[in-house]
């Protein structure tokens, strides 16, 4: 099992388009995130949080700065990566199963050790009995839950999610919170969690890193310290509550909640 | 009992699929008998159903070969068009000089009625079936195009982070991902092309062929045949349900994903 990867970022930014009409976007901001550490970026809309998600992945190039994954320069996508997105993004011609192997069909991967791992997914997943339904036989959970083992199904060292659970219900939102940190308590991988929610910051995170926008900068770096597993009501933990309090009045600070 | 028993309603469902139909059918022929018995039309301005569907049965030999020889002009203006309109939708999105340089040409063309071309076309190819063929390609290829370049469009931005994030090739993307995605745009046009095809492949047999339900049809005309004419409307009908149930086959064959239109 890959353990997870280091990402290491120095001064990057990020600006769309080079003429007057260029818009800056991100930065500049450093990462240090630690193998097997699951951190999250909060902040309001635009404030460039996929935008880094984008860069440390090296899928857009940055504008300035460098980044390092386990201590290599970034300067093409990296492979070693797992993505998911809001919208689960799957491709509606293949089963549920089917779209988890084209992780294996494009890799060229072996097949029954793949298929052996996204079984195991399926099982850990609750999508049993879903493989050989397709997208739009699923519900918004189960999708995004299918999209989850295919960015896990290969083994990556990394795990991007750009608000994977910004379109489902409360109740699923709960239970695949719970189900994503018991997956991520086995494989270790690291975690870049973008999210827009307090909640799933604080829930899920070792670190939260908050942000502001114009440009997007960070401006506060929390350390949750939490046992884990972290129940389903989190609210029964003060510390819980006392996390919460502190994002939420930094937001107010900036500007972000205008509540009279 | 392993496996689930299939209501009595289930299990006769195909028999009202059939039946319903055929009595509909059965029952406009009837009352078009009906009428110009009793009203004594006389067979020149109209026949009645058993005038034309009787000679549809003697002459069955001269209008299955017209049919093929129409079916025949079909398939390959038909296959011609898919063959062209296909990847040249590929290469317009790929390159955008392409596009912007293509694009007035194709609206301008898909606007042309196409069959304004055919007496050039007899000039340059005399009375023939090709007249037929090149009019059916270009009735079909200007829909396939277009749906196809829709097709190949619709393939959502950030699937391509992810595809990228797997290290596929430009042409893995293709075929594992903007090929599929695009099936069910192209069948559009498709579907719309056939219908287009055995419409034009009519019009270009009255111009300019020799051969063909269109020619058949014409030259009934000229003999004031109207049993033959109404046959070869039958047969023209026929050939369209033939070619549009092939469509339909080859959709659910290619695309076993796609979800049922009922359901």
């Amino acid at each position: 099992m890959t353990t997870g990867a280091s990402i290491v970022a120095r001064g990057i930014t990020k600006v769309y388009g080079n003429d007057s009409s260029a818009y800056h976007a991100l930065g500049p901001i450093d990462l240090d995130i630690k193998p097997g550490e699951f951190v999250s970026l909060i902040g309001p809309s635009g404030c460039g949080k996929s935008t880094t998600l984008l860069l440390a992945s090296g899928l857009e190039p940055v504008t300035q700065g460098s980044i390092e994954v386990d201590g290599k320069p970034l300067t093409k996508p990296i492979t070693e990566v797992g993505i998911v997105f809001q919208d689960h993004l799957l491709l509606d011609f293949r089963t549920a199963m089917k779209n988890v192997m084209l992780q294996q069909e494009i890799r060229g991967l072996d097949k029954s050790v793949i298929q052996a791992r996204a079984e195991s997914l399926f099982e850990r997943l609750n999508l049993k009995g879903a493989e050989n339904r397709y997208p739009w036989q699923l519900s918004g959970g189960m999708r995004q839950r299918v999209s989850i083992a295919r960015a896990l199904v290969h083994d990556p060292s990394m795990l991007l999610m750009d608000e994977p659970f910004g379109a489902l219900d409360a109740i699923s939102r709960t239970q695949i919170r719970h189900d994503l940190e018991m997956l991520w308590l086995d494989t270790r991988k690291t975690v870049l969690f973008i999210t827009h929610s307090i909640d799933e910051a604080v829930g899920l995170s070792d670190r939260v890193l908050v942000m502001s926008k114009g440009p997007g900068t960070i401006v506060e770096e929390i350390k949750i310290d939490l046992p884990r597993p972290r129940p389903a009501h989190l609210g029964e933990y003060p510390e819980f509550t006392k996390y919460a309090n502190r994002i939420y009045s930094i937001f107010e600070k900036l500007g972000v909640y205008k509540f009279k | 009992m392993t496996a689930p028993m299939k209501t009595f309603r289930q299990r006769t469902a195909w028999i009202a699929w059939i039946a319903y139909p055929t009595l509909a059918v059965a029952l406009c022929l009837g009352l078009w008998e009906a009428l110009v018995r009793i009203n004594d039309v006389p067979l020149y301005i109209l026949p009645k159903p058993s005038d034309f569907l009787a000679r549809l049965v003697v002459d069955r030999t001269t209008v299955l070969a017209q049919a093929l020889a129409t079916s025949v002009s079909i398939a390959l203006g038909f296959g011609m068009a898919v063959l062209v309109a296909v990847p040249l939708a590929l290469a317009i999105i790929s390159v955008g000089t392409l596009e912007r340089g293509l694009f007035p040409v194709i609206v301008f063309l898909n606007i042309m009625p196409k069959t304004v071309i055919g007496p050039i076309l007899i000039v340059w190819f005399g009375v023939s079936p090709a007249v037929a063929v090149f009019i059916v390609f270009l009735m079909c290829f200007f829909p396939i195009l277009v749906d196809s370049m829709s097709g190949f469009r619709a393939t959502d931005p950030r699937l391509r982070y992810i595809t990228r994030s797997m290290g596929a090739s430009a042409f893995q993307t293709f075929r594992y991902v903007r090929l599929p995605a695009a099936m069910g745009y192209i069948f559009a046009g498709m579907k719309i092309g056939i219908v287009k095809a055995v419409e034009g492949v009519i019009i270009a047999e009255f111009i300019g062929s020799s051969a063909g339900l269109g020619f058949m049809i014409m030259r009934a005309s000229s003999f004031m045949d109207m049993e033959l004419m109404f046959s070869g409307l039958i047969a023209t009908a026929l050939v369209a349900l033939v070619f549009n149930g092939a469509m339909l086959a080859a959709e659910k064959f290619l695309m076993p994903w796609n979800r049922p239109r009922h359901a």
